[in-house]
C-alpha cells in the first residue's frame, strides 16, 4: 500500500477553521514532493457538509469521522476517535493546523499512540528520501530541521500562515467521502466543557472613558476600593488604579494606568490616594481636568492637578459621592 | 505570598548542541566572540581542507537588544580594542578624546584641586564613550561574522556532569506570578556546550552558582564592590568641553565611606553638551540607612556641580555594581569546560575606575583558549587552564598587580587609605605587605542600635532623597528615566531565601537596608498588622535595573539575583 498523508482539518460547531485550507496546501505540497497519497479527515458530530466542502479540493478521499460524542469538542473524545481511526487507517503522516484546539488534543493523541509530534512547523523539505520539517527556535532566531525516527503514523502541525490557504488546489473531480462511525465508550470523556470562554476583549477600554476614578496606595485595603467604586458609579465613570493596587491583585491589570499600564486622556480624572510618581503621571497627564485627593500636601500629583484636595480620602470621598448622587437626582 | 523564579522541574526541554556558549553580550562577551570568529576565519583560510564552523558559537544576551543593559561612565582605554580591531577609530562610536582632566577634593561648600593628577587618573589617549553604543557597535561586528547572538535569552543555570560544566539552560518564558505556565509558555533550552564562557558582568548569577559549587573563592580575598549610580544630562554648551574629565573625592561622603564621582563631558547637538555624571559608593559602608541614589543627589547639590548642571536636563538614569576587590579577589578563571571573563571574574582596575579594556582583553584571551579547545576537541581543565596562564602573563596582571592592595587599604577609612595608596605607589603596589587581607563589604554594615539615631556625620546621606524635580530627583523619578520594563506577570527574580528574616529580624536590627541600597525601588516594607514588627517585605521586581546591589549588600546574604524573563530590564540608550 502506498504511503498516505492525512490532513485533519479543524471544525468547531460545524464551521471549518480557515487555517485548515493552509494545512491542505501543506499536505498537497508534501504529496507532490514525496509522491505519497493525500487524504483528508474531518472529526466531529455532524461533519457531512464540511467533508463535502473539503472534497472539492485535490485530495484522494475525505473521511468524515463521526460520533455524537464528538460534539461538543473535548480533548478526550477527539483523541479517542482519532486514535481508533488512525489505528485502522495507518497513514504515514498526519498533518494538522497548529491551532489552540489541536494543541489541546494532539499531545494526548500522540502519547496514547506512543508517537511524537513535530509541532508548529513553518515548512518541510524532502531530501534524499527523508522528510524533514522546519521549526523555529529562540523566537525565530534559528530554524531547526527536525525529522522523525519513530514508526508511523507521524504527527506534524503547521504554524498559521506557513502556507497559503488560497493556494489549495481544487480537484479535477469531487473526492469521495467516506463516513466513519467511531464508537466512544462511556467513561472515556472525562472533560466537562463549560461555556466557551471569549477572551475578555479588554473588559474596560479605559482609553475611551470620559470619567476615570483612580485609586492608589492611599486606599490602604482592598475592601476600601468599594468607596472609590461608588464614586465612579455615581459619576458614571470607570474605575482605574496605579500599579501597586493592580500589583496586589486588588484590581485587574487592565485597569492599571501608567507607563506599564494604559495611557488615558479622559475629560475628568480623579486621583484618590495616588502620590503621582512619574510612572503613573505619564499615563494620565493628558486628562483635561485632574482632581487629586492626597493626605500629603507635598505629593507630586498636586503639581499637575487642576484641583488639589489635601486630606484623608476616607473623609472626603463618601460625602462627595453623596453630593454627586444628590446633584444627579436633582437634575 | 511571594513566589520566586527558578527553572521548572520535571519538564522536557529542547536540547541543542553547541561548541561555545558565551553568557552575556557586554564588552567581554562580544570581544570574546569577535576574537573567536577572527581565529576561526584565519584557520579556515589557512586550512581549507579542515574547516571549523562558527555556526555553533552562541552569545546569550538577556537584553532585548544588544547593549541595552550596558552602562558605564565611560572612559575607554583603547589598549585592548586596538589589539582586537586595529582600525577601530574609523567606525567605533567614540564621543570625544580626553582633552583635559582634573581631580578635586570636595568639602561641603568648597573644592580643592589636586595640584597634579595622580598617574592612575591620567586619561590622555582615552576616549569618552557611551558603553551602550560601543557594545551595540561591537555586537554588530559579531553578528556580521555569522555568530548568533540570542538577544532576549538569559542563562538561568549551569548544567553539570560531575566536575564538568556541560552547558547552559536558558530562561523559561511564559511563567506567571504564581509559577504556573501561561498560554505562551516556552521552556528554556539546554545548550549543551563544549566550552561555556561566563561574561555576565559583576556578580553574575551563573558565576555565583559556579563559584559556590566548586568553592572557587576559597583562596581568594572576598570580592568587594561599589555601586555606581549614573545620570546623563544635557547642559547648555560651554559648561564643560567634550572630552573634559573630572574626578572628585570627599563630599558628600565622609571619611568613613569609600567612593567618589566622575563627570565626563561629551558631545551634544551644538547648543548643548551631554554630561555623564555618577557617583560610586563603596558597598562596605556602615550605616544601613545610607542610600547610594541619595548620595548622587547630595553630590549634585554641591555648588561646583550645581553650577555645571544649572538649566540642564536629566535625560537618563541607571546603576551598575562594580567589583573593586582587585587581583587578590579574583577566583580561578578557568576549569573543566568553563572560563570567566570581565567583571564576572573581577578584572577591574579600581584605582583607574576602569574595566572595559580588561574585559575586552580577557575576552580575547579566552577566545584564543576556546579556539585551541575546538582544534584539539578537548575542553577539559588541562586545555582551558591555559586561559589562566595567559591572563597571568598578559598586561591584565601587570596592570592589576600594581593596584592589588588598593581597596583593602581603605578598609579603615579615607585617611588610612590615602596613606596606603601613597605607600603602594612607591612600592609597586606592595605597600606594607604583598597581600593585604579584605573582608566582604556587607560585614561592615552595623546594626541601628550601634549607630547614632540622628545619623551623625552621615545624616545627609540617609534615607530617601526628596528631589526638587530640577536638579535632584526622588528615586522613582530617576528610575523612570532608566526606561526599565519587565513582563509584570512573572515570579520574582529577586530570590529571598527566607522572608521571615526580612520581616522579623532585619526590620528591627538594620531597618531594612534593601529599601535604601536598591537604586530602583524594588524593595519596600509595607504595613502588615499580622507581622510582629507591623511590616512585611514587598517586592517590585519590574523596577529592577539589574545592578545586583541587593545580592551584594544584603547583610544576611539571603538575596540572590537571577535573571528575569529574557528581554526585560533597563533601556540604557546612550548610557
Amino acid at each position: 500500500m502506498a504511503d498516505t498523508i492525512l490532513v485533519v482539518v479543524e471544525q468547531r460547531e460545524g464551521k471549518l477553521n480557515r487555517a485548515s485550507w493552509e494545512t491542505i496546501t501543506a499536505g498537497q505540497a508534501i504529496a507532490a514532493a514525496t509522491g505519497w497519497a493525500l487524504e483528508a479527515a474531518v472529526v466531529g458530530g455532524s461533519t457531512a457538509s464540511i467533508a463535502a466542502e473539503v472534497a472539492a479540493k485535490k485530495v484522494a478521499k475525505v473521511y468524515a469521522v463521526d460520533s455524537a460524542k464528538l460534539e461538543p469538542y473535548t480533548p478526550d473524545a477527539f483523541a479517542a476517535a482519532l486514535k481508533q481511526f488512525l489505528a485502522a487507517k495507518q497513514p504515514k503522516l498526519v498533518v494538522m493546523p497548529h491551532t489552540y484546539q489541536v494543541r489541546d488534543f494532539v499531545p494526548k493523541l500522540a502519547t496514547a499512540m506512543g508517537r511524537t509530534v513535530i509541532s508548529d512547523c513553518i515548512g518541510f523539505k524532502h531530501e534524499g528520501g527523508k522528510l524533514v520539517f522546519t521549526r523555529q527556535m529562540f523566537q525565530g532566531k534559528l530554524a531547526a530541521d527536525v525529522s522523525f525516527t519513530s514508526d508511523a503514523p507521524w504527527f506534524a502541525t503547521f504554524q498559521n500562515g506557513a502556507f497559503r490557504g488560497d493556494k489549495a488546489e481544487s480537484g479535477a473531480s469531487v473526492a469521495p467521502v467516506e463516513i466513519v462511525n467511531v464508537e466512544i465508550a462511556d467513561g472515556v470523556i472525562r472533560n466537562k466543557p463549560q461555556e466557551v470562554f471569549k477572551e475578555a476583549k479588554q473588559a474596560v477600554d479605559l482609553t475611551q472613558a470620559e470619567i476615570i476614578v483612580a485609586v492608589g496606595r492611599g486606599i490602604k485595603e482592598q475592601k476600601n476600593i468599594e468607596i472609590a467604586k461608588q464614586l465612579a458609579d455615581a459619576l458614571g465613570g470607570d474605575l482605574a488604579a496605579s500599579r501597586p493596587i493592580c500589583d496586589s491583585g486588588w484590581l485587574p491589570m487592565d485597569r492599571q494606568i501608567g507607563s506599564s499600564g494604559q495611557t488615558v486622556a479622559p475629560k475628568l480624572y480623579l486621583a484618590l490616594g495616588i502620590s503621582g510618581a512619574i510612572q503613573h503621571i505619564v499615563g494620565m497627564k493628558g486628562a483635561r481636568t485632574i482632581i487629586a485627593v492626597n493626605k500629603d500636601a507635598e505629593a507630586p500629583i498636586f503639581e499637575i492637578a487642576d484641583y488639589a484636595i489635601v486630606g484623608n480620602l476616607f473623609d472626603i470621598v463618601p460625602p462627595l459621592t453623596e453630593e454627586v448622587k444628590k446633584a444627579k437626582a436633582g437634575s | 505570598m511571594l513566589i520566586f523564579r527558578k527553572p521548572l522541574e520535571g519538564i522536557e526541554r529542547p536540547q541543542m548542541p553547541a561548541d561555545v556558549v558565551i553568557v552575556g553580550g557586554g564588552p567581554a562577551g562580544m570581544a570574546c566572540a569577535l576574537r573567536l570568529a577572527q581565529l576561526v576565519d584565519a584557520h579556515n583560510a589557512a586550512y581549507p581542507e579542515n574547516q571549523l564552523s562558527k555556526e555553533n558559537i552562541y552569545v546569550l544576551e538577556k537584553a532585548r537588544e544588544i547593549g541595552q543593559h550596558c552602562l558605564s561612565g565611560a572612559l575607554l582605554d583603547p589598549r585592548a580594542i586596538r589589539e582586537l580591531l586595529p582600525d577601530f577609530e574609523k567606525d567605533a562610536p567614540l564621543d570625544a578624546k580626553v582633552t583635559k582632566e582634573a581631580v578635586y577634593f570636595l568639602t561641603e561648600k568648597s573644592k580643592f584641586k589636586f595640584p597634579i593628577t595622580p598617574p592612575f587618573l591620567r586619561d590622555h589617549g582615552n576616549y569618552v564613550i557611551s558603553l551602550n553604543r560601543f557594545v551595540k557597535w561591537l555586537g554588530g561586528k559579531v553578528e556580521e561574522t555569522g555568530i548568533t547572538v540570542f538577544t532576549g535569552f538569559a542563562g538561568s543555570e549551569l548544567l553539570f556532569d560531575g566536575d564538568r560544566v556541560t552547558g547552559v539552560r536558558t530562561d523559561d518564558k511564559g511563567i506567571d506570578k504564581e509559577g504556573h505556565q501561561k498560554s505562551n509558555f516556552e521552556p528554556g533550552y539546554d545548550l549543551n556546550a563544549k566550552v561555556v564562557i561566563l561574561a555576565e558582568g559583576p556578580r553574575g548569577s551563573l558565576t555565583k552558582q559556579l563559584i559556590s559549587k566548586f568553592d572557587l573563592a576559597k583562596n581568594a580575598n572576598p570580592q568587594t564592590y561599589g555601586v555606581g549610580v549614573k545620570e546623563l544630562w544635557e547642559v547648555p554648551a560651554g559648561r564643560i568641553a567634550a572630552g573634559e574629565v573630572i574626578y572628585t573625592m570627599g563630599w558628600p561622603l565622609t571619611t568613613h565611606e569609600y567612593g567618589g564621582a566622575w563627570i565626563y563631558g561629551s558631545k551634544g547637538d551644538g547648543s548643548n553638551n551631554v554630561v555623564s555624571l555618577g557617583f560610586v559608593t563603596g558597598l562596605d559602608y556602615a550605616d544601613p540607612r545610607l542610600d547610594p541614589q541619595r548620595v548622587l543627589q547630595e553630590f549634585k547639590r554641591h555648588p561646583f556641580v550645581t553650577k555645571l548642571l544649572e538649566g540642564g536636563k536629566m535625560i537618563r538614569y541607571g546603576a551598575k555594581s562594580m567589583p573593586y576587590g582587585g587581583w587578590w579577589a579574583i577566583p580561578p578563571v578557568a576549569g573543566n569546560g568553563w572560563m570567566i571573563l570581565g567583571d564576572s571574574a573581577g578584572f577591574l582596575n579600581s584605582a583607574r575606575l576602569k574595566g572595559i579594556h580588561l574585559a575586552i582583553k580577557s575576552g580575547m584571551l579566552a577566545a584564543e583558549t576556546a579556539f585551541e579547545a575546538l582544534i584539539k576537541d578537548d575542553s577539559s581543565a588541562a586545555t582551558l587552564g591555559e586561559f589562566q596562564k595567559k591572563v597571568e602573563s598578559s598586561w591584565i596582571k601587570e596592570e592589576l598587580w600594581k593596584v592589588r592592595n588598593l581597596h583593602q587599604g581603605f578598609e579603615r577609612g579615607m585617611f588610612a587609605g590615602m596613606f596606603h595608596t601613597a605607600l603602594q605607589m612607591i612600592t609597586g603596589g606592595r605597600g606594607l605587605r604583598n597581600r593585604y587581607p579584605a573582608k566582604a563589604g556587607y560585614e561592615n554594615m552595623r546594626k541601628l542600635a550601634e549607630l547614632p539615631a540622628d545619623g551623625g556625620a552621615e545624616a545627609h546621606l540617609l534615607g530617601p532623597a526628596k528631589g526638587d524635580g530640577k536638579l535632584t530627583f526622588d528615586k522613582l523619578t530617576d528610575l523612570y528615566h532608566s526606561g526599565t520594563k519587565h513582563e509584570e506577570d512573572q515570579p520574582s527574580h529577586l530570590v529571598i531565601r527566607d522572608t521571615n528574616i526580612c520581616n522579623t529580624r532585619c526590620v528591627k536590627e538594620f531597618g531594612s537596608p534593601c529599601q535604601n541600597f536598591c537604586p530602583a525601588n524594588v524593595y519596600e516594607m509595607v504595613d502588615d498588622a499580622s507581622q510582629p514588627n507591623g511590616k512585611r517585605i514587598s517586592l517590585n521586581p519590574s523596577n529592577c535595573v539589574h545592578c545586583k546591589t541587593c545580592d551584594i549588600a544584603d547583610p544576611y546574604q539571603i538575596i540572590t539575583w537571577v535573571p528575569p524573563e529574557g528581554g526585560g530590564g533597563p533601556n540604557y540608550d546612550g548610557m
